[in-house]
């Protein structure tokens, strides 16, 4: 039998395949890195010291006993944490201690989903048990049974939940909580870095209401945060929790020697510039190193590629009975199934998992070899996540990107240094929108009457407080600000969504098990969920069979098409005030508040792979109003440009503006939108806006106003490099002809490139 | 205007600054309401204590009073049963020191809503007498609750739902006062809600108070305001300062604790009835109610009764019941009559339940496996049948029903075999 090779091996054999050769796009080592250790501190609790010796831990990394003696001052902080450094002791190593000093002491913890508070709880109640001390711990969430509620209010040590529960089920309760909330000691935000947006924003406040409750009640809790290397952790945290905060960003793990592999697939129609698919890229190579005996952690982005790569690569042991060595990992599994899963990883019976994002968060399932990820993960903080599973201490790791066609992938393939050579993106919350604001202004006041000299966060809100009043929700007394109102503001407000009214997808697929599946906010819903749409949830195709407009319901049915739905929406946008302003030699970038009125027309039907259009209808909806800020670049007609060329480069631009604006700001695609205007009605002049999708504006654009010529810069350089002739999906956009736009986009942006490098000057 | 057209206006409101630490301010006596008149004028009286105002209106009922189908004296026959009851009970009683008590609330759940009216009834010497406290306005929260009295030690407290709302509400509102206020008592409290639901199930498909009014206790409401329209009154009435309306939900509260007094005596004398003759379905609920309770003597006399009183269509679910209580005493072949009594008029449920029960006496008692595979069988058709399952209860129940069944096939060819194997 031939003899397994080892990472290494495979590495030489690569370097010296052409084939591999050409399409493995660059190499990038990253050098082994011996612990940083410290001993534990001299006053760590015995019980907790033979808890660790327990585990085979007898000195801490330094980062853990940094945090320690940080909580233990008094100091907020926040931790930056790669995968599997040991992050959970950098907040359990105090909390415990705190507990087992008084057992009075109380801590909170906050996980961003209810599936990440249960695998934590597991874990601390081990190590909760190896001290062998009476600690209680508790997740309180939705499935937290009435039974046993009470007990977790009066007693729980440690609380374990999600900020959507803290919002909805126990601040608004808060007297039912009177132990925890006197004796809180620290309140503990892991993965801090995925609190960004609109949900950041409305977690920004539902700490801010903690804070207020905590007041109240006379503690001051400490704040302990860990967080994913993004840019800006320590102002995310600061704007977060409303605190100052330390910063630990040294980390005493210890890593082996990395292998980065940038992998694009071939081009199989040049003209296109079509690539052979990533999955099946994927497919092959984790073949490979399953033959080899590699144990590998397949990155997928939908429940549907997880399940499609796991039945390809079951393939390889279709012969083998019962061989549970290839497995999926999803959401949507049970509870229990996942336990197995992460220990059949530990345990090295499972060599081969494909996985979405759900095991880039802080689930243990140990270190494996090598790490594929099918696509860019969409920002770079997520990439070094995905790439953190694989690397044993001693070992080498292999990582593999595999690049898809999409603009956003190829540049990244193409341009290394954008992943190595600079740090993650900056992770923003807009805790200032004015709707977000009011909307927890009112579960505030439900909380506990605002006295008249009172401040919220750093909010001076008593002329809001006056608008309430003037809306009927709270009544004045001399001193106080009451609710009066039989509503209960906590379930009108949902964390995940800043407007107000979302159109609820129901899925009849099955008529006896309706279920609703998932939740959009009307404006988007209007290109997405129109009657006859295709709208994918996860993957899954549905087709929308009924859109209940007045209800805000979109009904609709599983179906398996070859074509996607593309609408049209007709956009007017009027500004409706200048805040900000910056000019150049021939044109200007603004910033401030724009009011958009938007009306969904026709709808195309496109076949998936040629883009042939194969059918159209009609979409019968009322117009939407939004009002959100926004950032537009207006400039000066290129000289002897008509109008058609404009539109048609405009919108070229336009496409790729958009691709490239998550680069910037950790943002999902479609958070923003960019609309060309030819002769804008604002100033008569071409323009780009970029707005918010979110009413009142969420930040982006505000940030987008401080990088349009860094942004046209990286628009400029991927277009000029994309190796396609005439515009493809990975720079402006298919295009029906070869009618030279292309051409046309590269020298618009050239010629921006000019008016916005000019000397500027801030008004 | 709408919200969002405000967007623009409303943005400039926004100011910050650096946090500041709030100090804990002493107690201040808030400000009388300035409609303070209005509402003396409209008959509520205004009391003063150190926390505040709070508006009382106190009436007074002579013990002869009628409400519905009962006198409120008969409250003291009520009492004077449970005194010679032998037994524990949720709804037993000794009488003394008895607040009947309910609340209305501006909303249903949450530090945000207030407790706007706190009506009591209680014996005083010679007649009864209901105190209804009114909170002025929200500021005089920690008035109210200190008034109402409900710091007192001692008392028994009957409510209609109070158990998972009326209190815990009340206790809500007293954390928010706590620094102020004596600590709220624990008292002895009997919620008549659940005791309905044990009386009446399969009998009445609602249980709110004013349905069973109708249905059980004779009254009538004439002019009464919807429940759920009484917080909207309150707001309006502090809001606009006119408490016209507002009287209407005292009398809606007035109505609610009457009843809730009569309904403890009509529920009383079904409980601890000499005959059990007045519905077989809520006597037999009674029942059940004992044996639940571990009162199975009690329990299994009231069943002997209903099967006296009433016809075996009638009696088929104490049947049932009594089956239970016989197997219980080891009587097995008494349990299996009263099983095959049962089948007459039973649901399905209840259907597949007693044939699982003849089917293991048959199999473990009788040795009659023919007679308990016939049992399994027509359990298993109805398990086919019945939309009264879940899919996994049904899994359930025909995996256990299809074991026994093998089981029951398996003896009987045993049985035949050393039947031949005796006749050798």
């Amino acid at each position: 039998m031939r003899k397994k090779q080892t990472i290494s091996d495979i590495l030489i054999e690569w370097k010296q395949d052409p084939v591999m050769r050409e399409r493995i796009v660059h190499w990038h080592t990253i050098d082994k890195k011996a612990a940083t250790l410290a001993d534990f501190p001299a006053d760590l609790h015995m019980s907790i010291q033979q808890a660790l010796k327990e585990r085979g831990i007898n000195q801490l990394y330094s980062h853990q006993r940094q945090a320690y003696d940080m909580a233990r001052t008094g100091h907020s902080f926040t931790a930056i944490t790669p995968t599997a450094s040991g992050k959970s002791l950098c907040y359990h190593l105090p909390v415990l201690q705190s507990i087992v000093e008084d057992s009075s002491s109380r801590a909170l913890y906050l996980f961003p989903t209810k599936a990440l508070a249960q695998d934590q709880k597991s874990d601390l109640n081990l190590l909760i048990e190896q001290m062998n001390q009476d600690i209680l711990s508790y997740t309180y969430d939705g499935d937290t049974s009435p039974a046993i509620r009470t007990k977790v209010r009066k007693a729980g040590h440690i609380v374990l939940t999600n900020p959507d529960m803290l919002h909805s089920g126990i601040l608004p309760h808060h007297t039912k909580w009177v132990s925890l909330f006197e004796n809180l000691k620290y309140i503990v935000v892991d993965e801090l870095h995925t609190y960004k947006g609109v949900f950041g924003s409305h977690v920004a406040h539902v700490l801010r209401r903690l804070k207020r409750i905590c007041h109240y009640y006379g503690s001051n809790p400490v704040f302990i945060c860990t967080s994913a290397t993004i840019a800006n952790p320590k102002e995310l945290a600061e704007s977060l929790t409303n605190e100052s905060h330390q910063l630990i960003d040294q980390n005493g793990a210890p890593s082996g020697k990395k292998n980065f592999i940038f992998y694009n697939p071939p081009i199989v129609h040049p003209t296109f510039g079509v690539r052979r698919s990533a999955i099946l890229e994927v497919r092959d190579l984790s073949k490979r190193l399953y033959n080899e005996s590699i144990q590998t952690i397949v990155f997928a982005k939908s429940r549907v590629r997880v399940e499609m790569l796991v039945t390809y690569l079951k393939e390889l042991t279709k012969k083998k009975i019962h061989d549970e060595s290839i497995r999926g990992y999803r959401g949507g599994y049970l509870p229990s199934e996942r336990r197995l899963i992460e220990k059949g990883l530990r345990d090295g019976t499972i060599r081969t998992v494909v996985s979405t994002n759900a095991l880039e968060l802080g689930v243990d399932i140990g270190q494996l070899q090598a790490c594929i990820m099918t696509g860019y993960p969409g920002n770079i903080a997520s990439t070094w996540q995905q790439a953190g599973r694989a690397g044993r201490r001693q070992d080498e790791a292999l990582i593999i990107y595999v690049a898809q066609s999409t603009a956003l992938d190829q540049y990244v393939v193409n341009n290394p240094a954008f992943l190595l050579g600079q740090s993650p993106e900056e992770a923003r919350i807009y805790p200032d929108n004015l709707i977000i604001l009011m909307d927890h202004l009112k579960c505030a006041s439900f909380e506990l009457p605002f006295k008249t000299t009172e401040q919220y966060g750093e909010f001076e809100i008593q002329e809001l407080l006056a608008y309430l009043e003037a809306e009927g929700i709270l009544v004045r007394t001399s001193d106080k600000w009451h609710w009066m109102s039989d509503r209960f503001p906590a379930h009108e407000i949902s964390l995940r969504s800043a407007s107000q009214e979302n159109v609820i997808i129901i899925d009849q697929t099955i008529p006896a098990e309706t279920k609703v599946i998932g939740e959009m906010d009307r404006y988007s819903a209007m290109t997405l969920l129109h009657e006859e749409a295709i709208y994918l949830h996860q993957g899954i195709q549905f087709q929308v069979e009924k859109l209940d407009w007045e209800e805000k319901k979109a009904f609709v049915r599983e179906v398996d098409v070859d074509y996607f739905t593309d609408a049209n929406l007709a956009v007017e946008l009027k500004v409706m005030s200048e805040d900000r302003k910056k000019t150049f030699e021939n044109g200007s970038v603004f910033y401030g508040d724009v009011s958009i009125l938007a009306m969904a027309t026709i709808f195309k039907k496109i076949r998936f792979d040629t883009h042939d259009n194969i059918g159209s209808g009609p979409i019968r909806l009322p117009p939407e109003e939004l009002h959100t800020s926004s950032s537009w670049l207006s400039f000066e007609r290129p000289p002897g440009w008509t109008d058609a060329m404009l539109t048609d480069a405009m919108t070229g631009t336009a496409t790729s503006i958009a691709s490239f604006i998550p680069l910037f700001v950790q943002c999902d695609r479609r958070d923003i939108h960019v609309v060309p205007q030819v002769k804008s009605i604002h100033a008569e002049l071409p323009t780009f806006f970029v707005y918010d999708s979110y009413p009142g504006g969420i930040g982006i654009s505000e940030r987008v106003f401080d990088v349009w010529p860094e942004l046209l810069e990286y628009v400029q350089s991927h277009v000029t490099s994309c190796p396609c002739d005439q515009g493809c999906p990975a720079c402006i956009g298919p295009q029906e002809s070869t009618i030279g736009l292309k051409d046309e986009v590269v020298k618009l942006l050239a010629y921006l490139q000019i008016e916005t490098k000019g000397e500027s000057y801030v008004i | 205007m709408s919200f969002e057209k405000n967007l623009l206006q409303m943005k400039k409101l926004i100011k910050k600054k650096p946090a500041t630490k709030q100090s804990v301010a002493p107690f201040v006596t808030p400000q009388k309401p300035s409609y303070s008149k209005a509402w003396e004028d409209e008959g509520l009286s205004i009391v003063e204590n150190k926390f505040g105002v709070v508006f009382e209106k106190k009436i007074v009922y002579a013990p002869e009073h009628v409400h519905g189908d009962f006198k409120l004296k008969e409250i003291f026959e009520a009492f004077t049963l449970w005194n010679s009851f032998k037994g524990e009970h949720p709804i037993s009683t000794d009488g003394k020191k008895i607040v009947f008590f309910d609340t209305e609330t501006t909303g249903l759940k949450g530090t945000g809503t207030y407790i706007f009216l706190i009506g009591q009834l209680t014996w005083n010497e010679d007649h009864f007498e209901m105190t209804q406290h009114v909170l002025a306005d929200p500021s005089h929260e920690a008035a109210l609750l200190y008034e109402c009295g409900l710091w007192k030690p001692g008392q028994t407290v009957i409510t209609y739902n109070g158990k998972s709302f009326d209190w815990p509400q009340l206790q809500t509102r007293w954390t928010l006062n706590r620094e102020h206020l004596p600590i709220l008592a624990d008292p002895i409290h009997i919620d008549l809600l659940h005791g309905s639901r044990r009386v009446w199930r399969n009998e009445l498909d609602q249980f709110k108070l004013v349905h069973l009014e109708v249905e059980k206790l004779g009254f009538k409401r004439v002019g009464d305001i919807p429940g759920h329209l009484a917080p909207i009154i309150y707001m309006d009435a502090v809001k606009s300062g006119v408490p016209t309306t507002l009287l209407k939900v005292l009398h809606h509260n007035e109505w609610d604790i009457l009843s809730l007094l009569t309904l403890f005596i009509h529920s009383t004398k079904l409980i601890l009835q000499e005959q059990y003759n007045n519905s077989s379905v809520s006597s037999t609920n009674i029942g059940k109610w004992f044996s639940d309770l571990k009162d199975f003597d009690k329990g299994q006399s009231v069943f002997e009764q209903i099967i006296k009183e009433y016809s075996k269509t009638e009696a088929a679910q104490a049947f049932y019941f009594l089956g239970f209580e016989y197997k219980r005493r080891k009587q097995m072949i008494l349990a299996y009559e009263a099983f095959e009594q049962s089948l007459i008029n039973l649901s399905d449920v209840f259907q597949i339940q007693a044939y699982e029960e003849l089917a293991k006496i048959a199999e473990h008692v009788k040795k009659d496996y023919l007679a308990a595979q016939v049992h399994v069988e027509k359990a298993v058709l109805l398990i086919r049948n019945t939309k009264h399952l879940k899919p996994l209860q049904k899994e359930r129940k025909n995996w256990a029903f299809d074991k026994r069944l093998k089981r029951l096939v398996n003896k009987q060819t045993i049985s035949r075999a050393s039947a031949r194997f005796d006749r050798k």
